[in-house]
């Protein structure tokens, strides 16, 4: 107590001064019109910084949610998209009920666990038979094919990526309707093969392939990369095609699980025939 | 004693009414040369006695301001620079301290303190006085230069007026 009181007593001049200067400034502003001007105007520009800084500050919490939420609002544009096709090819004055039920659904997942650099790679994603995930059904991203759903367990499901020995896509040339596998067999992670392409196709080099839409996995139309080189072998019936695929799988994010609800009616009708025929 | 606290009213009176009065208008009056701004009424509370309270001093520097603010309807402007002299004076005085320190019982007149020590601490107090009051008035510093120049030129013109009274007048409290 006592030292408080010396502490007072020795800054006393400190404090007087402190109050003068307090009663002095707040009559500057007060009285007279220059200083008030400025005075108002440093003021509002303070306080316009400090709403701005915390909005963005705000703003930046919020980035997570904002992440989710726009991951979801593209999975609905990306239904929206992919179901664009049979709605037009039936148009609703035509068209039975059926056509216009939505074939291909989105679902956005996060990769958390991805791998670029072996034979065999492989992509865990966070969605899996709770939120009815099958296997065999396709992964895509914004910039293109991903891989397929191998496995999936209650909560995960593990997906093949494209850069996977025996991963075997269906593409085509875009516009051009010509058809075959798609797989990767080089070391660059951004070089694949485009197979079973007769030599009388008209494919150039820089041509789109795209996914064909024959398999259950894709919905058509999903560009996958640009052909990068072409030729012919000696003696081959085939042209061999590299593509330059588009997707970035070395930083991927989110993904989208693409559901085609007539999956298993493909299927078993397909299935079906192959059996009477065996 | 009695003869320091009313020397020290009458310098009171009679600075202030010097300032708000006289020198308000020189200053005005020179329309061609805005920058000069001739301010003597700090000299009241750099002649207060060296014994004088560090707070009392303030709290005079505040009174002195604010009664030359009524004279110059800027009320709080010469006041916030009364008493930033005020709080300043002690740290100047430490610093300017003779080898043999103060006789408290002085005031720091030109007379007792010799005019060397007076040029030296009449000259800090009252630049910085200047250069507050002008910052208060501008109340930004984006013209500093502006400022510079308007202490610069009225520290030097005030300065020659004090130096003026005190060889004038020489008094002892």
């Amino acid at each position: 107590m006592f030292n408080l009181v010396q502490l007072l007593i020795k800054l006393s001049g400190f404090l007087v001064f402190l109050v003068l200067e307090v009663i002095c400034f707040t009559l500057v502003v007060r009285y007279n019109g220059n200083q008030e001007k400025v005075y108002t105007n440093t003021v509002n520009k303070f306080t316009g910084w400090l709403q701005q800084k915390s909005t963005s500050t705000y703003q930046y919490f919020q980035l997570y949610d904002e992440n989710k939420r726009l991951a979801k609002e593209n999975s609905l544009l990306l239904d929206r998209l992919a179901n664009l096709g049979i709605n037009v090819q039936n148009p609703l004055d035509t068209a039975w009920a059926d056509s216009i039920q939505p074939k291909y659904t989105f679902l956005d997942a996060k990769v958390i666990r991805n791998s670029i650099n072996q034979h065999h790679n492989y992509i865990t994603l966070d969605k899996g038979a709770k939120d009815g995930i099958r296997p065999h059904t396709g992964v895509v991203s914004d910039d293109g094919v991903v891989g397929i759903i191998r496995k999936v367990s209650q909560n995960y499901s593990v997906a093949m990526s494209i850069l996977h020995r025996q991963a075997n896509i269906n593409a085509r040339v875009r516009h051009k309707n010509y058809f075959g596998p798609l797989v990767w067999k080089s070391d660059n992670v951004h070089i694949f093969n485009l197979e079973n392409i007769p030599k009388d196709a008209p494919v150039t080099k820089g041509d789109t392939i795209e996914t064909s839409g024959y398999s259950t996995m894709f919905p058509p139309g999903i560009t996958i990369g640009v052909v990068d080189k072409l030729w012919m072998d000696p003696g081959s019936n085939f042209f061999t095609i590299e593509v330059r695929s588009f997707a970035k799988l070395s930083n991927i994010q989110h993904a989208y699980i693409v559901r085609n609800i007539f999956k298993q009616e493909q299927e078993q009708l397909e299935e079906s025939v192959i059996n009477e025929d065996e | 004693m009695n003869n320091t606290i009313i020397s020290n009213i009458v310098r009171f009176v009679s600075l202030v009414l010097l300032q708000g009065l006289v020198f308000k208008n020189i200053g005005v009056g020179w329309e061609s040369f805005p920058y000069l701004h001739i301010i003597v009424f700090p000299l009241f509370i750099l002649l207060l006695p060296l014994r004088t309270p560090r707070t009392l001093v303030i709290f005079l520097g505040f009174v002195a301001g604010i009664t030359v603010d009524f004279l110059y309807d800027t009320l709080g402007v010469h006041a916030s620079a009364a008493v930033f002299t005020g709080f300043i004076r002690s740290f100047i005085l430490r610093v300017l301290e003779p080898r043999g320190g103060y006789n408290m019982t002085y005031s720091p007149t030109m007379k007792m303190m010799g005019i060397g020590w007076f040029a030296q601490y009449a000259s800090t107090l009252l630049f910085a006085h200047i250069f507050f009051y002008y910052s208060v008035e501008a109340f930004t510093f984006v013209y500093i230069a502006n400022i510079l120049i308007k202490t610069i030129v009225s520290f030097i013109v005030s300065m020659a007026f004090i130096m003026i009274f005190q060889l004038l007048l020489n008094p002892k409290e």
